[in-house]
């Protein structure tokens, strides 16, 4: 077992931003047949896979690339993969979620645990979602979605021109409004 | 990790196929073993049930 204390202070614990993303992935997918691959990136303490799986009916994929998050989402039963972003994964995947790092962190301050690389988006807000953006592409399926969670501080502008980039529309499928920002729930395709 | 895995697994470098070696397993799943790639023979470690493919200059200590 995860020594909790130090889980709770070294993971993402689940916030307003996984539950929307949560909640928004299961009220689009439904019911699945059992054998979609569904994958959640940076999956933290895995309550999005956790959730998205009960959901739908599958066994979700955690991904995360700290040692101590696997470990955890792992103790809440869901399946886990040490991986950044989706660099280990091969497609085709059908369904993808991501919750990324997204608050713009000072360029100079160094990040030197596992919550703060949890949570720094970099300069610009998306150190985690760019790369993502540019990768997704080769794994997700002809027909595949993935659902991004994004907040008006990160520039949802200019993650959906990121994807066109890529060759991915993006939509908006639900938002909620906070005193100092706006979170969004992309849905990305094959354009 | 369930084997079945396996179909959506890629060696993180060269994105090639992933050949299993098994050390432990229970009736569900691998717990202890590696994970090859069949292109690079680079290995990635299995350990109490979870796959690492974290390429090997990333797969120790804190965030870099």
């Amino acid at each position: 077992m995860v020594d909790r204390e130090r889980a709770a202070e070294q993971v993402y614990q689940p916030a307003e931003d996984s539950h929307l993303l949560a909640e928004t992935a299961a009220d689009e997918l439904g019911d699945l047949p059992a054998d979609t691959r569904v994958v959640d990136v940076g999956t933290g303490s895995g309550y999005v896979a956790a959730q998205v799986g009960d959901a739908t009916g599958v066994d979700v994929l955690g991904v995360d690339i700290s040692p101590i998050a696997v470990r955890e989402a792992r103790d809440h039963g869901v399946s886990v993969v040490r991986s950044n972003l989706l660099d280990g994964l091969a497609g085709p995947l059908d369904v993808v979620l991501f919750n990324p790092p997204y608050l713009p962190t000072d360029p100079d301050a160094e990040w030197d645990d596992w919550m703060e690389y949890a949570l720094s988006g970099g300069p610009d807000g998306r150190r985690a979602v760019d790369p993502f953006l540019d990768d997704l592409p080769r794994v997700l399926a002809e027909d595949g979605r993935a659902f991004l969670l994004v907040s008006s501080l990160t520039d949802v502008e200019a993650v959906t021109e990121r994807a066109a980039a890529n060759g991915l529309a993006a939509r908006e499928l639900a938002e909620e409004s906070f005193p100092f920002e706006r979170l969004v729930v992309l849905e990305l395709r094959h354009a | 990790m369930k084997e079945s895995l396996m179909d959506i697994l890629c060696c993180p470098l060269d994105k090639q196929e992933l050949e299993l070696e098994v050390v432990r397993r229970d009736e569900e799943e691998i717990l202890d073993g590696r994970l090859v790639c069949t292109e690079c023979d680079e290995e990635y470690p299995i350990e109490e049930g979870i796959p690492n493919l974290l390429p090997p200059d990333m797969r120790e200590g804190a965030p870099a």
